[in-house]
C-alpha cells in the first residue's frame, strides 16, 4: 500500500518537471496532473460543517505511452480524504484507470477502461467529468471497425466504473453509422450530406428482491436484461443542418423512476442555420422515463449509461448560475431557441469594431401523465406506471430562461460585455416543493488592456428574486456581487470578489485568490468563503457545501 | 494484475528520469476520430497545412477566456496568415448539451479558423488537455513544440512572437 503512494507521489512529482514528451523505445510518454486541495473551517453563519481530518485533497495523475499505433495509459487517483462535496465513497487512492489501445486507419481495440459515446449518448455514453466528481468510465472491450469509407462500426462490452469498483450491471453495446456522401463518388462532393446512424445497449444484471411495498409478502418480478436502441438521422445542406436522435428502452423498472414498468423513449431535434455574421440554433427535446443505469437501486448521478443533455444555456456568470437546471430523466419537454448575431462595424449599432449579440430562450415543461386504470395512482410502484401523450406537456413548468448578451469592443483597450437573463425556476427539479423562483439578472463586465501586458477586469452582477430568504436555503434573496481582477500577461493574477446576501441573509461572502501559470503549469491558491449550492456541468449537478478557508489547485501537463 | 500495472508505472517512471535528457516532441496525434463543423466524423490526419506551423486551441462554447482568445486574434488572423501562414485549428470539446451551438457561433463570431468538434474528448484525453483554453503550437512537421493554458489580452502578441521565431529556426519550447 505505501509502496502505491510513493509510486503515485514519483508520477505527481514528475510530472510536472518535464515539460516536454519523453522518447522511450521509439515512443513518446505524455502526461496531466491535477491536484486540488482544500483546508475549511465551521462557519455557521454560512452553513460550513466542521472537517475533522482539517485537509482535504484530490490528486489526478494521467500517463500516457504513444508508440505509432500503440497506446497505453494509467491514471492514478486519490482522496485522501475527498474534497467537500464529493462522495465519501471515493476516500482512498489507486489506478483508477488502465488501458492498452491500438488504432490504425481500418480498425481500433481499446482493452480496459474506456469512454465512448452512440450519437449524442441518449442511449450510452461513458465519459469524466472531475470537478463533478463524476466517472462512469467503462472497463471492458471496445472495438470500432471502419470496413469502407463513411462507415463505421462500434461494439463494446464491460462495466462501468463505481467509485472504486464496478457496477453490478453488465452493459453491452453494437453501434453503426452511415456517411452516405462518402459512399457514392457522385455525392461525395454534394451539397447535401446525410449522415445515418443506429445503436443498441443492452444491461444484464442479476436477479434481486425488491419488495412491492404496498403488498409487502409480492417481490418485484424484474427483467434480468434491458435494452435500449436509438436510431439518427442528421443532414446538412450548406448553411442548414439538421440533427435528430429517437431513442427507447425496454421496460426497467429502478429507483429511479420508483420501479414501475412502463417503457422509455426520448427525441432529440436540433435544426440550424450559419452564415457570417449570424448563426440559429433550435432545439426541441422530449423525455419519458429515460433514466439507464447499470445498477437499478442506484438513485444519484452515478452509474448512468445514457446521458440526457439539459437543453438550456450553460450560463458562466455566477449569478446566473445559482438556479441552475438538470435533465429531469423521468419526463420533461422542451424548446431552446439560440441567436447569436454580428452587428457590422461601420454601422450605427456596430460601431468601429462591430458588436456581438446573443439572444437564447430555453422552456421545459413536465410531461402528460395520465393514470393506467380508475384505481392505479400514476407512477405507483409494480405498475405500468402511467400513460402520456407523446405531442402533449404536462401542467407544470420546470424552468425557463431568457437572456442576451452583448459584446462590444469601445476602443482598442476596453471592452465591455452586458448580460442579462429572466429565469424562472421550479424547486421541483431538485427533488423539492415550494413557490416557483423568479428571477432577473444582470451582468456586467468590463476588461481595460493597460498596454500588452497589464489587464483589469471588473465584474458586477444583481440578482433580483421573489422568494424571500431562507436560512436552509442558503442561497435564497436578492444578491449583488463584484469582482475585480488584475492580470500580468497570462502568467499571474489577482483577483478579489464579494457576493453579498442582502434582503435578510446578510452575509458576505468575500474571495481572493491569485494564480501563476507557465507554460502548461498553473498554480491557484484561493482563500474565502464558498457559498453552498449546485455545481452544474452538461445537466450534470453536484452539491458543494459551503466552506470557508484556503483552496489550492494545482494543473500541469506534459 | 495490480503488479503488472504498477511494474509499468515503474518502468514509465524510471525511464523518464533516464532519458529525461534527450529532448524529442510529441506528435499531433493523426488517427483520431473527431468531428467536422457540420458533424461529419473525420481523421485528425486531415488537420494539416502544407509544412508550415498550426496554432491549435481548445475550446467550449461556455468557456468565457476561450471565447475572448478567439475572439482577440480574429482581427489580426489575415495579418498572421500573411506574414506567417500560420493557420489556426480551433477544437470545440462541447458535448452533446452544446455541441449544436459551435457552428452558429463560430459563423457569427466570424471567425476564420478551421473548427472542429471533439465531442467524446478523445482528442483532448491524447494531447493531455485538462482544462480550456489550452493552446499548442505545432510546427511544419507535426511536433508539438509549444503549449500553454489561460489567455488574457495581450497573450496573443506573445503567441505571433513564438510563430515569427519558430519560423526563424528558433527552438521555442518552454525547456
Amino acid at each position: 500500500m505505501k509502496r502505491k503512494i510513493l509510486l503515485g507521489l514519483a508520477v505527481a512529482i514528475i510530472a510536472p518537471i518535464s515539460l516536454t514528451a519523453q522518447n522511450i523505445l521509439g515512443g513518446h510518454v505524455t502526461g496531466n496532473v491535477q491536484i486540488d486541495a482544500q483546508v475549511s473551517r465551521e462557519d455557521t453563519a454560512i452553513g460550513a460543517g466542521k472537517v475533522p481530518e482539517k485537509f482535504l485533497s484530490n490528486i489526478f495523475g494521467n500517463v500516457l505511452y504513444t508508440n505509432g499505433n500503440f497506446t497505453a495509459g494509467l491514471r492514478f487517483e486519490s482522496y485522501l480524504n475527498p474534497m467537500l462535496g464529493f462522495d465519501e465513497q471515493y476516500k482512498g487512492y489507486g489506478f483508477a484507470n488502465k488501458f492498452v489501445a491500438y488504432t490504425n486507419e481500418k480498425y481500433e481495440f481499446t482493452l480496459g477502461n474506456f469512454y465512448e459515446q452512440y450519437g449524442n449518448g441518449l442511449i450510452f455514453r461513458s465519459y469524466e467529468d472531475r470537478n463533478l466528481g463524476l466517472d462512469n468510465a467503462m472497463m471492458g472491450v471496445n472495438v470500432k471497425f471502419r470496413p469502407y469509407k463513411g462507415i463505421t462500426l462500434k461494439g463494446m462490452v464491460g462495466k462501468q466504473r463505481y467509485y472504486w469498483d464496478y457496477g453490478p450491471g453488465l452493459v453491452r453495446g453494437l453501434d453503426g453509422e452511415l456517411a452516405l456522401n462518402s459512399l457514392i463518388s457522385k455525392w461525395e462532393e454534394a451539397k447535401t450530406r446525410v449522415t445515418l446512424g443506429a445503436g443498441f445497449v443492452s444491461k444484464y444484471e442479476d436477479d434481486e428482491t425488491i419488495l412491492d411495498v404496498a403488498n409487502s409478502e409480492y417481490k418485484l418480478n424484474l427483467p434480468l436484461n434491458v435494452g435500449a436502441a436509438s436510431f439518427r438521422f442528421d443532414l446538412s445542406h450548406g448553411r442548414w443542418n439538421l440533427q435528430t436522435e429517437y431513442a427507447f428502452k425496454s421496460q426497467d423498472p429502478n429507483a429511479t423512476n420508483n420501479y414501475i414498468y412502463k417503457g422509455g423513449n426520448a427525441l432529440l431535434v436540433s435544426a440550424s442555420y450559419a452564415r457570417r455574421g449570424l448563426g440559429i440554433n433550435l432545439q426541441a427535446k422530449r423525455v419519458d422515463n429515460m433514466g439507464f443505469k447499470s445498477k437499478r437501486s442506484e438513485t444519484g448521478e452515478m452509474l448512468y449509461i445514457n446521458y440526457l443533455p439539459a437543453m438550456t444555456r450553460q450560463h458562466t456568470y455566477a449569478l446566473m448560475n445559482i438556479y441552475p437546471y438538470a435533465t429531469q430523466v423521468n419526463g420533461e419537454m422542451g424548446l431552446q431557441a439560440d441567436i447569436a448575431y454580428n452587428i457590422k462595424k461601420g454601422t450605427w449599432l456596430g460601431g468601429k469594431y462591430g458588436t456581438d449579440v446573443k439572444v437564447n430562450y430555453a422552456r421545459l415543461m413536465s410531461i402528460d401523465k395520465q393514470a393506467v386504470n380508475d384505481t392505479t395512482p400514476v407512477g405507483k410502484m409494480g405498475t405500468d406506471g402511467y400513460k402520456s401523450n407523446f405531442f402533449k406537456t404536462g401542467d407544470e413548468l420546470y424552468y425557463e430562461d431568457f437572456n442576451v448578451e452583448i459584446s462590444k469592443k469601445l476602443s482598442s483597450k476596453m471592452k465591455l460585455n452586458l448580460m442579462y437573463a429572466y429565469i424562472s425556476f421550479n424547486p421541483v427539479v431538485e427533488g423539492h416543493s415550494g413557490d416557483m423562483h423568479y428571477n432577473n439578472v444582470l451582468v456586467g463586465d468590463l476588461t481595460y488592456k493597460i498596454n500588452s501586458k497589464n489587464v483589469i477586469r471588473g465584474e458586477l452582477q444583481w440578482l433580483k428574486t421573489n422568494v424571500p430568504y431562507t436560512s436552509d436555503d442558503k442561497r435564497s434573496g436578492d444578491w449583488a456581487m463584484a469582482l475585480v481582477e488584475y492580470n500580468f500577461t497570462s502568467a499571474f493574477f489577482v483577483s478579489l470578489s464579494d457576493q453579498y446576501n442582502y434582503n435578510g441573509g446578510g452575509q458576505h461572502y468575500f474571495n481572493i485568490s491569485a494564480g501563476y501559470t507557465y507554460g502548461t503549469t498553473r498554480l491557484q491558491i484561493g482563500y474565502g468563503k464558498q457559498r453552498e449550492g449546485l455545481l452544474c456541468i452538461g445537466g450534470v449537478c453536484r452539491q458543494v457545501p459551503a466552506s470557508n478557508g484556503l483552496t489550492l489547485s494545482l494543473t500541469s501537463s506534459f | 494484475m495490480k503488479k503488472i500495472f504498477l511494474s509499468l508505472v515503474m518502468l514509465v517512471a524510471l525511464s523518464v528520469c533516464a532519458f529525461a535528457q534527450e529532448k524529442t516532441y510529441s506528435t499531433m496525434p493523426s488517427n483520431i476520430t473527431i468531428k467536422n463543423i457540420d458533424g461529419q466524423n473525420v481523421q485528425t490526419s486531415v488537420i494539416q497545412n502544407d509544412g508550415k506551423p498550426m496554432i491549435i486551441s481548445f475550446w467550449a462554447t461556455w468557456c468565457k477566456p476561450c471565447l475572448r482568445e478567439l475572439n482577440t486574434i480574429k482581427e489580426v488572423y489575415a495579418d498572421w496568415q500573411e506574414e506567417t501562414g500560420v493557420k489556426i485549428v480551433a477544437v470545440s470539446i462541447d458535448d452533446a448539451r452544446t455541441s449544436a451551438r459551435v457552428k452558429p457561433l463560430a459563423e457569427s463570431s466570424l471567425w476564420d479558423y478551421e473548427v472542429y468538434i471533439d465531442q467524446n474528448q478523445d482528442l483532448k484525453r491524447a494531447m493531455n488537455v485538462v482544462n480550456v483554453p489550452h493552446t499548442f503550437i505545432v510546427d511544419g512537421k507535426g511536433n508539438i513544440v509549444w503549449q500553454h493554458t489561460a489567455f488574457v489580452e495581450g497573450s496573443e502578441e506573445e503567441l505571433i512572437e513564438l510563430i515569427r521565431r519558430l519560423n526563424k529556426g528558433e527552438d521555442i519550447s518552454s525547456k
